[in-house]
């Protein structure tokens, strides 16, 4: 009896740890599988239908948003007096905080040749609010626009800000070419 | 019954047993994968339902500093404003963008299709359907019209019909204005930032304004595609040069003579990175003005000091709300201005694609 008992917990104990081994196996391969289905395709935001509502900066699961603006350089006029830059009204055109646009200082001018200037987005400070989008569309020729940054994205399955977007400018796009950006069409990087 | 090497199982009860183990083999397979099935669901769905989706944690809303805000730019002093408007009417293009007029006081106007011209009482008097977009129109003299495409000129005769392509294969020419004397045809190229002087044949006599220091000319600086020649009565050219904010006077040999404007929001100055878009001069030297962004359209002496304005951006309520929605609408979209023969001012406003006929206050009726 003591002998069939201790076989049948054995038994048991065995049968237990090839079940949990299985189901391991199993969730595994599942937990790759749906990885691997997801990677398919990532949310991006459709410039030429953002709107600059500011949702991006306040709606992304992330503490600092995921998007970004990113700005193509082959479009920019490099104008002494950059609309994205530059306050309305500035005091004077220089760098002094005062004459800035951005609430949190992320683009940086550079002075290149008399008189033409070069922009350029300080990735980790921007929040992707869109205010300096907004100067450039309306006065420039929208070289700044909003990107999803899909090094930072944890491609949500339904992204927060997709949901709530005003313009419904978030599309899928194929993870392999995860960018829409201006002047390169879609796939770019 | 137990085995063992010493009593080996005989025949007969060998066979149930066998077929036991096969059942039994059979059931662990199924419940086996089963198993497997169940985790691997779990797994997918963990994965795709649980583990990307969070709860988004509540943000405090933008503040006001995050709001892109010109409205205090957008409403003008109406005692500044010299001009009523006497007519509008639609063209039923798509963003247009170039405008002239004719010896015969027709307005002709281009969008991305072709040209349709307008009678002054707004009858559509001719459309001309044409293979690309249309830059700019200018009156060609003794009837018909020069017409602006990337990479070249059209010459259209009075019936319409095409006479000449002057073919402009160098770089990426983009012409953006035509200015028409008896002796030459002015280009403003905006895709190489400079002037090309043609003869009446469509041969390139000269560029004007392509940067050379050792003259004191700095170039000209085009951000985007606006870029505006006329000749003024003083035998000058005037050209924009929209990333300075200013119009600047040449001869026609291409020597800088002036230059004035400024860059400022306020109503005296040329607001954004690239205005004026566009100008015309009057008989008496003096200008009108057209701006983008803050769709202004405005009076300037003939030395550049402001004098009132034709239009304000209230005058362009359908171009305020697509610049203020943040709407790409207003991306390559321009304000344009013709004086016809009584002195009114023609405006072609792209996002409203009407043709506003504008008369001076004192002389109205």
């Amino acid at each position: 009896m003591s002998k069939e008992s201790d076989l049948s917990r054995r038994e048991l104990l065995k049968t237990t740890i090839r079940g949990i081994g299985l189901l391991g196996f199993g969730g595994t391969g599942g937990y790759l599988v749906g990885r691997e289905s997801q990677s398919e395709t990532r949310w991006q935001i459709d410039a030429d239908k953002c709107i600059q509502c500011g949702r991006c900066a306040t709606d992304c699961v992330l503490e600092v948003s995921a998007v970004k603006c990113v700005h193509t350089h082959g479009m920019c006029g490099y104008c002494k007096l950059c609309t994205a830059y530059f306050e309305p009204e500035p005091v004077n055109l220089d760098e002094g905080a005062e004459n800035q646009l951005c609430p949190t200082g992320a683009i940086a001018r550079k002075f290149i040749e008399e008189p033409y200037y070069e922009y350029n987005i300080l990735r980790d400070l921007c929040v992707g609010c869109g205010k300096c989008v907004k100067g450039c569309n309306m006065f420039g020729n929208g070289s700044m626009y909003l990107q999803v940054n899909h090094d930072l994205c944890i491609n949500c399955n339904m992204c927060a800000i997709a949901v709530t977007c005003p313009a419904q400018a978030f599309r899928q796009l194929p993870a392999s070419s995860p960018y829409k950006l201006r002047g390169k069409g879609e796939g770019g990087k | 019954m137990t085995e063992s090497p010493n009593n080996p199982p005989d025949a007969d009860s060998a066979e149930p047993d066998a077929a036991a183990n096969r059942r039994s083999l059979l059931r662990a397979a199924l419940i086996g994968g089963g198993v497997v099935g169940m985790g691997g669901l779990a797994g997918f769905a963990g994965k795709r339902l649980f583990l990307t989706e969070r709860e988004a944690r509540p943000k405090p809303p933008l503040g006001p500093e995050f709001t892109y805000d010109v409205s205090r730019f957008q409403q003008t002093d109406p005692a500044m404003v010299k001009f009523t408007e006497e007519k509008r009417f639609a063209t039923g293009m798509e963003r247009p963008r170039a405008l002239a007029l004719g010896a015969d006081g027709s307005i002709c106007v281009g969008d991305g299709s072709g040209l349709r011209r307008f009678s002054a009482a707004g009858e559509m008097l001719e459309e001309m359907p044409l293979a690309l977009p249309v830059y700019s129109v200018a009156a060609r003299p003794g009837g018909g019209w020069f017409v602006g495409h990337a990479g070249g000129i059209r010459v259209l005769d009075a019936a319409g019909t095409e006479a000449g392509w002057w073919a402009q294969p160098e770089g990426k020419f983009v012409p953006t204005s035509i200015a028409v004397t008896g002796a030459a045809i002015y280009v403003a190229d905006a895709g190489g930032r400079v002037v090309v002087k043609l003869d009446p044949k469509g041969k390139k006599i000269a560029v004007i304004g392509a940067r050379d220091l050792d003259r004191n000319l700095r170039g000209f600086v085009v951000p985007s595609p606006y870029f505006c020649v006329r000749m003024a009565p003083d035998g000058l050219l005037r050209i924009a040069n929209p990333g300075e904010h200013q119009i600047e006077a040449f001869t026609t040999d291409g020597d800088l003579e002036i230059a004035w404007g400024r860059g400022s929001f306020a109503v005296e100055g040329f607001c954004g990175c690239c205005n004026p878009v566009s100008f015309e001069v009057f008989p008496d030297g003096s200008f009108v003005t057209c701006e983008k962004g803050l769709p202004r359209v405005k009076l300037y002496d003939a030395h550049g000091g402001f004098s009132g304005l034709v239009a304000g951006p209230e005058a362009f309520p359908e171009y305020l709300k697509a610049a203020n929605a943040g709407t790409p609408e207003v991306l390559n979209v321009g304000i344009y201005a013709a004086i016809d023969a009584q002195g009114r001012v023609i405006v072609l406003d792209s996002v409203g694609a009407t043709v506003r006929i504008m008369r001076r206050k004192e002389a109205a009726p």
